[in-house]
């Protein structure tokens, strides 16, 4: 790995980073800075970057402006964690049958999950809350649940599977020849080998999952004690005024917990994502 | 007893014919070794007996019983894959204790088989590691204790020491050699290397383009191949072969080889007539250094110490290989007279097939 760039090189390639990172990051920091300003530096001209009146008052008057704040976070996670959880139940077997199964339609199934993650959910939000209310799920924790799976299937299907088809083949016939079954082999074998490719996929379809919420929330939940923190963070638009640096509070503190557990995983992410790329 | 037999095996992998009507008798206890080029089918037949890949057409017995059906555990048989295939989150214990826990074999007994298996196989101070903490060899021993703590009838080995370097494949051979007899099953072992099929096989089974070219001890495949590629392939160095006019076929074949020399051997001419081209095998080993015989030029001479191996050729294009006395005085870019002895030449004809010889040495068992 050494000296494989020159100086040179290696300036460029930071200060390549370095762009990408202030254009990824420049927003976060950005809400930082608002949720610190009073109200009134918001909408003053010309644009201030520090004043001595910087506080972290919005974090605390933000529980107050939205009392259910600490409900929606919650809300937020748990639904995201449910999502996750039960999209893993049904994306683990499905992938380890397309990596390793034969059976009719095989590709061309996976073709068409593909299809149907080309629309995004908004193109379907009309025909799935006629499916959920005659399902009686409308107002429920499923309603945000239930077509948050259903949109991330694919997608793990299709990261799992390829990361299963990297586990050796001959480890599983081994486990064959010595009596074990496809089940067994599966959860003494394959899902032992797989957990980075787990977790890489099981972040992913959390972020989705965190990602998509929003839509499912203020389409298909009018309860207020079940929304999620995206559509939580609309009660800070009042009628008279909107309480932008509150607003911004909440959303880094909602997403907070969420960066500690990424921060946790990062060393599984990079592992996952150049699994095979290197002899082992 | 586990007799293994292989009635008109065929294997076709779509379009793809891999294996042709292969049948096979291999008795029980025996040590029988597939060998043959890369791609001519010796992992796919392997596999067919093991049950990971079924027949296209044939039959496959077991101890006298059609398994060809038949679950590999139901069969009887284990298998030691070439890249040894251990499952690397599990111990060196847990590898081998696998086909025990699958059966859910009751702890006293599993823990008693795994460490018997592993004191045969010097493993027993390796049992907590993992494999990644193992060397090349001693992962190919966990491998070896996984198939045999399962007391199988019939063990499968797929190259198994392809993965070592030279020495420690040296100390593998005797020690499956050796693994051969104190267990007294029958064996079935696919290599590539023809000196691994040489030294470890009681019958050699030589594989070509998913035929069976030959099947018996190596000293038959040595002595008597039945075909140009088996006489090819087994002994090192390779046979030469020499292009040669048969000019008389009563009283032996005469024949005169490329380069003018001529002479008589005693083989069986009943398929040759007059005139027609066929190649005589020499091997390196069975020539010495004369005043009447073929004209070979040398252009590399190999000192090895106890033999020198000259790589040369008869008129330009023949290439000829000799194994000569260690301080022979050969130039290299020079040229040398080889004495060949009737009775050391192989004959085939056109179509690669042997003319019986009537004057080989005898076999040694
Ligand atoms: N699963 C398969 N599908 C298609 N062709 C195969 C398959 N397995 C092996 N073959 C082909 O069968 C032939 C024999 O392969 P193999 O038995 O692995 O040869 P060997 O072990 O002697 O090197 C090769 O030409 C190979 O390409
Ligand atoms: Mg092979």
């Amino acid at each position: 790995m050494m000296d494989r760039y020159t100086k040179l090189q290696m300036a460029g390639i930071y200060f390549c980073v370095a762009i990408f990172l202030i254009f990824m990051l420049l927003p976060f920091f950005e809400m930082f800075m608002a949720s610190l300003r009073p109200l009134e530096h918001l909408f003053r001209s010309p644009y201030q970057f520090w004043s001595t009146d910087f506080s972290f008052d919005a974090y605390s008057k933000m529980w107050e402006t939205v009392p259910l704040l600490g409900r929606y976070i919650f809300n937020s996670i748990f639904i995201a964690f449910s999502v996750t959880a039960i999209t893993m139940v049904f994306v683990v077997p499905a992938a380890y049958a397309y990596a390793r199964l034969k059976f009719p339609f095989k590709n061309a199934s996976l073709a068409i999950f593909l299809g149907v993650n080309m629309f995004t959910g908004a193109v379907l939000l009309i025909p799935l809350y006629r499916v959920l209310r005659s399902m009686g799920l409308l107002n429920t924790y499923w309603a945000m649940i239930v077509p948050g799976v259903a949109f991330l299937i694919p997608t793990g299907i299709w990261l799992l599977r390829s990361y299963l088809e990297k586990i050796p083949l001959e480890l599983e016939e081994a486990a064959f020849v010595d009596g074990a079954s496809r089940m067994y082999t599966l959860r003494r074998v394959v899902l032992p080998l797989a957990v980075p490719g787990l977790i890489v996929v099981g972040v992913a379809v959390f972020i989705g999952a965190y990602a998509q919420q929003f839509l499912f929330a203020i389409t298909f939940n009018q309860t207020r004690e079940l929304q999620p923190l995206p559509a939580g963070l609309y009660e800070f638009i009042g009628y008279q005024s909107v309480t932008w640096n509150e607003m911004m509070a909440a959303a880094l503190v909602g997403v907070l917990p969420v960066m500690v557990i990424f921060l946790f995983l990062q060393k599984y992410l990079v592992a996952g994502l150049t699994a095979g790329a290197v002899k082992e | 007893m586990a007799t293994l037999d292989l009635n008109s095996i065929s294997k076709s992998f779509g379009t793809a014919k891999v294996l042709h009507d292969i049948s096979l008798a291999i008795e029980d206890k025996e040590f029988v070794v597939f060998v043959g080029p890369s791609g001519c089918g010796k992992s796919t037949l392997l596999r067919i007996i093991a049950g990971l890949e079924e027949a296209t057409e044939g039959k496959i017995l077991i101890g006298g019983n059609d398994v060809s059906d038949a679950h590999p555990v139901d069969r009887g048989i284990s298998m030691v894959f070439q890249s040894y295939a251990l499952y690397p989150h599990l111990s060196v214990y847990e590898n081998i204790a696998f086909p025990l826990r699958v059966q859910k074999m009751e702890k006293g007994e599993l823990d008693q088989r795994v460490k018997r298996a592993a004191e045969i196989l010097q493993l027993t101070d390796k049992l907590d590691l993992k494999p990644g903490q193992l060397s090349g060899g001693q992962r190919q021993r966990v491998a070896i204790g996984r198939s045999i703590v399962r007391n199988p009838k019939v063990f499968l080995f797929d190259e198994p020491l392809s993965n070592l370097d030279a020495a420690l494949r040296g100390d593998m051979r005797v020690e499956l050699s050796q693994l051969h007899r104190d267990l007294d099953a029958t064996m079935v072992y696919v290599t590539h290397d023809q000196v691994e099929a040489m030294t470890m096989a009681d019958r050699i089974v030589v594989l070509n383009g998913g035929r069976v070219e030959q099947f018996g001890t190596p000293m038959e495949l040595y002595h008597h191949p039945a075909t140009k590629f088996v006489a090819g392939f087994i002994g090192q160095p390779n046979m030469n072969f020499i292009p040669s006019t048969v000019i008389d076929t009563a009283n032996g074949l005469s024949v005169e080889l490329k380069g003018g020399h001529k002479m008589v051997l005693p083989v069986d001419t009943t398929t040759v007539s007059k005139g027609d081209i066929v190649e005589v095998g020499v091997r390196p080993e069975d020539v010495t250094i004369g005043t009447t015989g073929v004209e070979v030029e040398v252009r590399v001479l190999e000192r090895l110490g106890g033999a020198s191996i000259s790589y040369g050729s008869i008129g330009g294009d023949t290439r000829f290989c000799a194994s000569l006395p260690g301080d022979v005085r050969v130039k290299e870019g020079g040229s040398v007279t080889l004495e060949i002895k009737p009775e050391d030449c192989h004959v085939f004809d056109a179509n690669g097939y042997v003319l019986r010889r009537q004057a080989a040495p005898e076999l040694v068992a």
